[in-house]
């Protein structure tokens, strides 16, 4: 018999597989075409960004931004280098921003309600409805408003008073109770600015200056000058008291933890001893007697000897500055503890040093929630017709027991000039879409001589059919038969300049001044030197004692989010998947209790325990925290949306439901410190979506820190570096000696290329980690940059999140007993770009090399995903793509940056120095005809921290910034002399007052 | 002859109840006729496995790696666990084969051609993996050096890579080895199978036209040596490069010298476990008393006996020198392992790896076959939870304590690795009724030659 397949059988096969092989090839894929401008708009080159000055308006802080647009969409948040509260920095809210005016789940179109839901209306008809609602009301009619700009504000007080109504303001974040201390104590209605740049001494009685207390982004550079250890070893001290550690808390060098409430004690206390020994007290002299040491002492439990010190320091150490208490620790006597504050200020020498009452913050919202409250009693009690809201959320953020959606119902015409169908406006009969500040005009005024314009960046974003509300205003004004001298909110805002421009008398033309104004983004008015004022006498009596809580169990304190705020901005994944500064923690919320606490009630980090108070119970897992007393538990505002957008709703929880409806008599603020609550376990648990693995160094060289003296004493420059030997494979085995600084990079024998390498820059960088907060915006900075996706909550628990910089937080020291140093340490970790790099020798593909310039580069288009460059990285900071995350919903997508590819599941990524910032500034320079200078590319994280704890440069230019701070010695590189990867990093160490442990680096 | 005499020359023959040659042809060709029903059940079993395998892969394919449990800083898991462990118990088939051939083993005969089989298919499961744990397994192919338009290289300095070439070669220096040595087997089959059936098409394509001249004896001798000379090393290059994904790794727990040594160690021990593991119930299912004696499977635990003390020396090793090295994340590495979150894995591998084969050091225990397979099965067990230890452990907790986390493997992870087993029970099944799993010709070669009827009688008496 025959074997074998026969010829024709063979043939038969090749044919049939020949064919399929080749239809494989083609593709049924859409042709796309570009189609370029026929009239190009002016202005725009494709490619080339366009920038606009405006404000932002996400806190109160009024941080002066610079958008960034591309083919007519705004694509990036920076900070105003010339306007002097942002300085260039921004915080992550402020980069937030775009996915606030991208969010979608804006509304598209006005609604009405009819019945139980609400149906899409034209503008035509809703503003007949407007009109309609507020004619029918005749005088009764309330606006209630948050936080707008001083020409907004105006448009809608006069608006108001046309019909004879009532506007009020309210912001769930208000500093009512300093305003009135302040008031008090200085005769000025306003909040003091602070300078935290000249203070030698730092008192925070509760304030979380850093985070989220009035103007974290300007306060954190003031304080990083200050705090930062220069050449001269110039370093302020900060002392925290207070019940919780904040992520302020957490940046200072020493923690007298104070029971909530009693900070005024101790500021009183302090300032007793400081005015014995010849500070001025004036009026309070009386008060201060009533408050010595040994007094204070028996009350809050704090040493005489601790009051004494302090008191020594502030004075020996100054100018000081004393802040405080904050949000959280706004309790009945709110007004009282502010104003201890102040008295201790002046009394310890800080007015017009530190402190500048006349220099007021202006921006900040200082409205009692009071007024909403009286209002409320109204509308329940039938008396308000008609109800505008503007920009504000009451029935999220006032506490249930206030009974504002209820109250509501007893308005016969509610409208809601709003960006969403939230938890008040779903109880609104119209609702009306309002603009986001990024494509809408307005100004700002956070300072007497400080006056900025807020003017769009781009047209309304067109999924939505939003209008400004000041042109809904004077539209409805013009119904009412009022002309209030302006068509549009433009013109209107125009006036409004032009008039400011004429009270100066300056020989500036008009228009040239509007441009001024419109290109600088802010203008600085001269308003005349003023004397520094002197303490007054009260003008009513005050209590300094510390309030009675309800309820039993462990104190309560309800913060604001350094995210959230008050909630705000929590439809953006960005801020829900960015771990929280202080816990690490994201997308669900936690409740803080202090580790032994935790084990004496049987519960760990996790378990869902249920929190009581008599006013209403929530259900939330643990976070067991060291830097909180032991009889005191903390939850951040901002979770619990039930309306407000697919990112935000169902999840986490409103501390606000644990608050009563409470007023301190005195400031008309909402009393947060209220109550006690009462924590018992479930019996569930939960993973929890944090970035944390462990917070101890565990006897490894990652943060080592100095203490000033020993720095001084040059210590560290005795210390001997410990020498690499490199073993190389050219030449046969034999060591080479090394220290493994970026600028040796590449070693000779380990060359990879045919290149010269003193031809080619090495960028480097380094992060001065005594400068370092922890505030997490270079994060958030990052992602708006480099189209970094968001993950979600289930892949953030698995521990999957993308991003490229990450801040580790190592406790060293808190001790929450009893006075005594605190050190918490930052390091912000992202991708070295080793001299050395593990991944790269290991990629199968070349999809992770080494360019010339010393940049770890990660070709996204050739990497297959087997994930061995991510497991040899020593440091951890690849990140993978374990789906495809590209896909957002419109239009988000529309804030992705063109300059950087956006990556697909299957693929692994890392921070690459913001190359295309790299490449755009070596071009610019190639064009110009020179070489790239220090300074000119400038990655997003060092752009956006307020800390300017981030230089990038060429540390093969001596004259580099990068590279003279790399010369420090306080300078090291993170496992270098463990593994000898090379980092192309170095790390400025943490200067610290008291003795440290160094582990040898 | 007296009893004593006859019993000597038992105790000297490897196989001492097997009559005749013709026995052998019939008692082994047999296991090729219609299956059972307990092979149709096994068989079924299988291929649902095999299925659940396939929906699994499709899954993750079209919806994303994702859908495993994997994370960072845990970016290898079971996936690379399986893998090495089919690699590793590839190794042991080749060990018997190859190695054993040349050292001129008696016992190996009865055992070689499942162990070969078993070589060939567990290189095949264990190939599946590198594609399943890949991000963008469309582009595989780029791992191997192709002419392409933009000139690019893999990168040969990547233990994957080296990967690609060490399991490729395997594979195919295996399957050739394989089918070098059943020419005989087959022809023998298709001579006893039915003209014109599917079984002698089969047969027939692959015995390539074997008749059993002398000359082809003659060059298949010749060329059977050559290629177990040439399998030889890969037994123990294989695995070392294997052992290099993780040597060559920064990883601590990962990088040690003594990977290369420890891992073939292991693969043999694992290897031989499992083909303990398979003997057992084939020698029931088929009566196959006679050919798999306890000699066999003695020789079988005493290899494990060795390769297992080797492991055990490997693991005291590790510990020792993490400790002398006084580096904190070495030593914290191997805390880790046996008192951080993974401890029960921990303890399983040395449990099952260090204590249990203590008792092959007796000689009842290597006799008694249902001690061997109940044995053979833990070390198996063991075994794959070393490469989980090894792999997830280590990057669970290295450098960086802030970026320390765990992984817990999901639905489609099990299902893919379970699916594995299944791949690998669905061919070696098929295997066994298709060709002979024992070693027909070279058997005959360490049987005493044939005597007549009357010599037999008068050594009987």
């Amino acid at each position: 018999m025959r074997e074998g397949i026969k010829r024709r059988d063979f043939l038969r096969v090749l044919g049939v597989s020949g064919a399929g092989a080749g239809l494989v090839g083609c593709s049924t894929d859409e042709v796309q075409k570009l189609i370029p401008y026929v009239t190009a708009p002016e202005e725009i080159t494709p490619g080339v960004a366009t920038w606009y000055s405006t404000v932002c308006s996400e806190c109160s802080a009024g941080c002066g931004a610079w958008v960034k647009t591309r083919e007519g969409r705004a694509i990036k948040l920076e900070g105003n280098p010339h306007h002097p509260i942002s300085g260039g920095a921004l915080c992550s809210r402020g980069h937030s921003a775009l996915q606030g005016l991208y969010d979608p789940d804006r509304l598209t179109q006005p609604m009405r309600r009819s019945g139980e839901s609400y149906e899409a209306i034209s503008w035509d008809e809703a503003e007949a409805l407007l009109l309609e609602g507020v004619q029918g009301a005749d005088s009764d009619v309330v606006l209630i408003s948050g936080r707008t700009g001083p020409t907004l504000t105006g448009l809608q007080e006069r608006m108001i008073e046309a019909v004879g109504g009532r506007r009020i303001e309210y912001d769930a974040i208000s500093e009512a109770p300093l305003r009135e201390a302040a008031r008090l104590a200085f005769g000025v209605d306003a909040l003091p600015s602070f300078d935290f740049e000249s203070a030698g001494i730092v008192f925070s009685f509760g304030a979380d200056f850093l985070g989220s207390w009035i103007s974290p982004v300007e306060h954190t550079r003031g304080f990083a000058r200050a705090s930062g250890t220069d050449e001269t070893f110039r370093k302020s001290r900060f002392v925290f008291l207070g019940p919780r550690l904040s992520l302020t808390g957490q940046n200072a060098d020493e923690w007298v933890p104070v029971e909530a409430g009693t900070e005024g004690l101790v500021a009183l206390a302090i300032a007793n001893i400081i005015s014995a020994t010849g500070g001025d007290a004036g009026p309070y002299t009386e008060l201060l007697g009533a408050h010595d040491p040994q007094t204070v002492s028996d009350q809050v439990g704090i040493s005489v000897d601790t009051l004494h010190e302090l008191a020594s320091l502030f004075v020996s150490e100054g100018p000081g500055l004393a802040v405080g208490p904050g949000i959280a620790g706004q309790g009945q006597n709110a007004t009282a503890v502010n104003l201890a504050v102040l008295v201790l200020n002046t009394v310890g020498g800080a007015v017009g040093r530190t402190l500048f009452p006349r220099q007021a913050h202006l921006s900040a919202t200082t409205a009692p929630a009071g007024d909403l409250l009286a209002i409320v009693d109204s509308m329940s009690a039938g008396q308000i017709q008609a109800l505008i809201l503007h920009g504000t959320n009451p029935a999220y953020t006032l506490p249930p027991a206030a009974g504002f959606p209820e109250a509501l119902a007893s308005v016969p015409f509610t409208v809601a000039i709003t960006d969403r169908m939230d938890e008040t406006a779903s109880h609104a009969d119209l609702v009306l879409p309002d603009r986001h500040f990024l494509e809408a005009w307005g100004d700002s005024n956070p300072r007497p001589n400080l006056w900025a314009i807020q003017q769009p960046a781009m047209r309304p974003v067109p999924h939505f059919d939003s209008r400004a509300s000041g042109d809904i205003l004077l539209s409805l004004a013009r119904g009412l038969g009022q002309d209030l001298g302006a068509e549009t909110f433009y013109d209107y805002l125009r006036m409004s300049w032009l008039d400011l421009h004429a009270a100066q008398r300056s020989e500036e033309p008009a228009e040239a001044f509007w441009h001024r104004a419109l290109r600088e983004g802010v203008i600085d008015l001269l308003t005349g030197d003023q004397e520094a004022p002197s303490l007054q006498v009260p003008d009513r009596a005050l209590t300094f004692d510390p309030p009675a809580l309800d309820g039993e169990g462990l104190t309560l304190l309800v913060y604001p989010s350094s995210r959230f705020g008050d909630g705000y901005s929590a439809n953006r994944p960005w801020l829900q998947e960015l771990p929280d500064p202080v816990s690490k923690i994201s997308w669900h919320s936690w409740v803080e209790v202090h580790p032994e606490t935790a084990s004496d009630l049987g519960i760990s980090t996790g378990d869902i325990v249920r929190v009581t108070s008599p006013h209403g119970q929530l259900e939330v897992p643990v976070w067991t925290y060291p830097g909180i007393l032991r009889n005191t538990v903390a939850l951040a505002m901002g979770g619990g949306h039930t309306r407000f957008g697919r990112f935000a709703d169902g999840r986490g929880v409103n501390p606000m439901a644990l608050l009563p409806a409470e007023i301190e008599q005195t400031s008309g603020s909402l009393v947060h410190l209220a109550t006690r609550v009462v924590i018992e376990p479930t019996g569930e648990r939960q993973r929890i979506a944090t970035i944390e693995g462990s917070s101890d160094q565990n006897d490894r060289p990652i943060t080592p820190a100095v203490e000033l003296s020993a720095l001084q004493a040059g210590q560290l420059e005795e210390e001997e570096h410990s020498e690499i030997h490199e073993l190389q494979a050219v030449g046969g085995f034999v060591p080479v000696p090394t220290e493994g600084r970026p600028e040796d990079f590449p070693l000779e024998g380990a060359r990879h290329g045919q290149y010269e390498p003193e031809g080619y820059a090495r960028w480097a960088m380094a992060v001065d980690l005594d400068k370092c907060t922890g505030c997490s915006a270079c994060v958030t900075a990052c992602q708006s940059e480099n189209n970094v996706a968001s993950v979600g909550e289930e892949q953030s628990k698995m521990g999957r999140d993308l991003h490229w910089i990450r801040l580790e937080r190592f406790y060293e020291e808190v001790n929450a007993d009893e006075p005594g140093p605190v050190d918490i340490r930052f390091l912000p970790m992202l991708c070295q770009h080793c001299g050395n790099a593990p991944c790269e020798s290991v990629c199968p593909v070349y999809a992770a090399y080494h360019t010339p310039e010393g940049l770890n580069a990660q070709v996204y288009n050739r990497c297959v995903g087997t994930r061995y460059c991510a497991n040899n990285c020593p440091y951890k900071v690849r990140v993978f793509n374990w789906f495809d995350f590209s896909d957002v919903p419109e239009p988000l997508n529309w804030q992705y940056n063109p300059d950087v590819t956006v990556r697909t599941g299957g693929v692994m990524e890392k921070c690459s120095f913001c190359v295309q910032r790299i490449r755009q500034a070596e071009s610019r320079a190639t064009l110009d005809g020179r070489p790239v200078r220090d300074g000119d590319v400038v990655p997003a994280c060092q752009q956006s921290c307020p800390a300017e704890a981030i230089v990038f440069g060429n540390i093969r230019d001596p004259g580099s910034r990068v590279a003279q701070l790399s010369e420090s010695e306080r300078s090291y590189r993170v496992l270098d002399a463990l593994i000898n990867t090379q980092p192309a990093i170095n790390y400025l160490r943490k200067v610290t007052f008291h003795p440290v442990e160094d582990i040898h680096v | 002859m007296s009893s004593l005499a006859v019993e000597s020359e038992r105790g000297a023959q490897t196989h001492p109840d097997i009559q005749s040659y013709g026995e052998v042809n019939v008692d082994i060709l047999k296991m090729l006729s219609r299956p059972g029903k307990l092979w149709w059940f096994l068989f079924g079993l299988a291929t649902a496995g095999v299925g659940l395998l396939a929906f699994s892969w499709g899954n993750q394919l079209i919806t994303g790696i994702g859908l495993t449990g994997l994370n960072s800083p845990v970016g290898w898991g079971v996936y690379i666990t399986t893998f090495v462990f089919w690699v590793g118990i590839a190794h042991s088939g080749t060990l018997i084969s190859a190695i054993l051939y040349l050292f001129r083993a008696k016992w190996r005969q009865s055992i070689y051609r499942a162990a070969e089989a078993m070589t060939v298919f567990a290189v095949m499961t264990a190939g599946l993996f590198p594609l399943i744990h890949l991000g963008r397994a469309w582009h595989a192919y780029w791992l191997f050096p192709y002419p392409n338009e933009r000139l690019l290289w893999p990168n040969f300095r990547s233990p994957l890579v080296w990967d690609v070439f060490a399991v490729t070669t395997y594979f195919t220096v295996s399957s050739l080895f394989l089918l070098l040595g059943l020419l005989p087997d087959i022809a023998a089959a298709r001579d006893q199978a039915k003209p014109g059936s599917l079984r002698h098409r089969i047969y027939q394509l692959t015995s390539f036209g074997w008749r059993g001249t002398d000359r082809q004896w003659h060059h298949f001798g010749k060329a059977y040596l050559y290629m177990a000379a040439l399998a030889t090393p890969l037994v123990l290059s294989v695995h070392s490069v294997v052992s290099w994904d993780f040597a060559m790794a920064i990883v601590p727990g990962w990088h040690a010298t003594i990977f290369a040594p420890y891992f073939v160690a292991g693969a043999i021990f694992s290897g031989v476990a499992m083909v303990i593991t398979l003997t057992v119930p084939i020698r029931k299912a088929f009566g196959l008393e006679a050919y798999l004696t306890t000699k066999h499977f003695d020789a079988m635990a005493k290899l494990c006996l060795v390769t297992g003390t080797i492991v055990l020396y490997a693991y005291l090793t590790e510990f020792f020198m993490a400790w002398y090295s006084g580096e904190a994340p070495e030593r914290q590495a191997f805390w880790n392992r046996f008192f951080g979150p993974y401890w029960w894995a921990g303890w399983i591998m040395l449990t099952c790896n260090g204590m249990i084969p203590i008792l092959l050091w007796f000689k009842r225990v290597r006799h008694s076959i249902a001690a061997l397979f109940v044995i053979s099965i833990f070390i198996n067990i063991g075994m794959w939870f070393e490469r989980f230890v090894i792999i997830v452990t280590s990057l669970s907790h290295e450098f960086m304590p802030f970026a320390w986390g765990t992984y817990r493997p999901s639905v489609t992870e099990m299902g893919i690795v379970i699916g594995s087993f299944a791949w690998f029970a669905f061919w070696f099944l098929l295997f066994i009724r298709i060709f002979p799993p024992v070693a027909i010709s070279e058997l005959k070669e360490v049987l005493p030659a044939p005597l007549s009827r009357s010599a037999r009688e008068e050594a009987a008496r």
